[in-house]
């Protein structure tokens, strides 16, 4: 079965400086395939090219003071197993980049293919919001680093007609921070029907920085600013998890489709948001 | 175009058409022991080790991994001289249709390679991505748990 019947070449660059240029001569039937999965999946008969980053040595986990930097080609298991997620935000980024899909699948989605990606369902969306993620473009002439909030807020979809995605920037949470996520699937390695991220400080018991996104709503991931607002100044204790239930069930923007209803989901989110508080009051 | 791997320890070169994918390629040049069915990544049949990482080649481009080493079933062990998961798959049942098998078995090979002593959890995560349309998944588990014993005494 030829999955790609008007694909006529492949392009295999050696920098990436020629892979942006690469992609701006070729023009909209070009693509760049990260792990291949969606392109393969999802095949798209317009295609006239593909580009291959394997020469972009792109595959790394790399760590500095403040800063973890996870190159584009880097597979959610390479990602998962690197030592640098051992410890980060207590080893809850690892477990949960541990539970997407499945074995072999995760050996082959990229961080890169799953940001320009950006399924509504996508778990990693979820969690690069969360944890306020930088995306690093190059177009061939210079590197930026946008947050990945910005980024999807723009028209990424233009600028990757442009720009090479060249690795995601995480911050290092100093051990105040806690973070951590859930989805809601009808199988172990099914697509989520929800997912929801919650990052937020806690010092002397009293929250700040919240930050909460959900994901699959069944829309893209988004970030649920009245949850955070709620979260904000308050003080942990069972009483709050169980109010932040009742708040994100009546208030979280979610919607039915062919897979479950709105009320379910938000009754999911709601349940989702209590567990994680009472997770972070245990840790 | 053209493209160049080493298939169980063998060199080989295709002629492919760019858009295709790894499984299709595989097959046409008679490596039958790859199984191919969802072409979606869903159910693992096709599984082989792609530079030593357990992928499924229904999702794979054959220009993707060009100049890779490839090892599929018949890579690990053969009819006389079967790898201890072959052995074990047979003598603990864990074959009955036997479409899943050359893809479970890939994946079980990866684990025990970076796991020799997985608990029932790892084993269950390693070949989640195996569907078996049997539901034969008590014994593949028990049977990657008997190979895993005779790796360790020694039986390759």
């Amino acid at each position: 079965m030829l999955k790609l019947k008007g694909v006529k070449q492949c392009l295999y660059p050696k920098t990436i400086e020629e892979a942006a240029a690469l992609l701006k001569e070729n023009g909209e039937d070009t693509r760049i395939v990260g792990g291949g999965l969606h392109l393969t999946a999802f095949p798209n008969p317009a295609l006239k090219a593909l580009i291959f980053l394997n020469n972009l040595k792109l595959n790394y986990v790399k760590e500095t003071d403040n800063k973890i930097s996870i190159g584009a080609t880097t597979t959610i298991s390479e990602l998962a197993t690197s030592d640098k997620m051992k410890d980060y935000l207590n080893g809850n980024v690892k477990k949960l980049l541990q539970s997407i899909a499945s074995e072999l699948l995760r050996n082959q989605i990229t961080i890169g293919g799953s940001i320009a990606q950006r399924e509504s369902y996508s778990d990693i969306a979820t969690l690069l919001l969360v944890l306020n993620a930088q995306v690093v473009l190059n177009d061939g002439e210079k590197e930026i680093a946008v947050p990945i909030s910005d980024f999807y807020k723009s028209d990424f979809r233009a600028a990757l007609k442009k720009s090479v995605i060249k690795e995601v920037v995480l911050e290092k949470f100093d051990p105040s921070y806690k973070s951590d996520m859930e989805r809601f699937t009808r199988n172990a390695t099914d697509i989520p029907l929800l997912n929801f991220a919650v990052l937020l400080q806690a010092k002397e018991g009293i929250i700040k920085n919240a930050s909460v996104i959900v994901g699959a709503r069944p829309g893209p991931a988004e970030r649920f600013t009245e949850a955070e607002e709620f979260l904000n100044g308050k003080i942990f204790s069972n009483g709050l998890a169980e109010k932040f239930n009742k708040f994100v069930e009546e208030n979280v923007d979610v919607a039915g489709d062919i897979r479950i209803g709105k009320e379910y989901r938000a009754h999911i989110a709601g349940i989702f948001a209590k567990r994680i508080l009472k997770r972070f009051m245990e840790e | 175009m053209k493209v160049h791997y080493k298939i169980n320890g063998e060199d080989k070169e295709f002629e492919i058409q760019p858009g295709e994918v790894l499984l299709d390629v595989l097959r046409r040049n008679g490596y039958t022991e790859i199984k191919g069915n969802c072409y979606l990544g869903t159910c693992g049949a096709c599984a082989v080790l792609i530079d030593g990482v357990a992928k499924t080649t229904c999702t794979t481009f054959a220009a993707q991994v060009n100049n890779a080493e490839i090892i599929t079933i018949k890579g690990i062990g053969t009819i006389t001289e079967p790898h201890p998961l072959q052995k074990a798959f047979v003598e603990k049942g864990a074959v009955q249709c036997g479409f899943c098998t050359p893809g479970t078995i890939i994946s079980a090979y990866a684990l025990l390679k970076n796991n020799p002593d997985p608990k029932e959890e790892d084993i269950k995560k390693a070949i989640d991505g195996n569907l078996c349309r049997c539901t034969g998944y008590v014994q593949q588990i028990n049977a990657i748990k008997y190979a895993s014993k005779l790796l360790k005494g020694g039986k390759r």
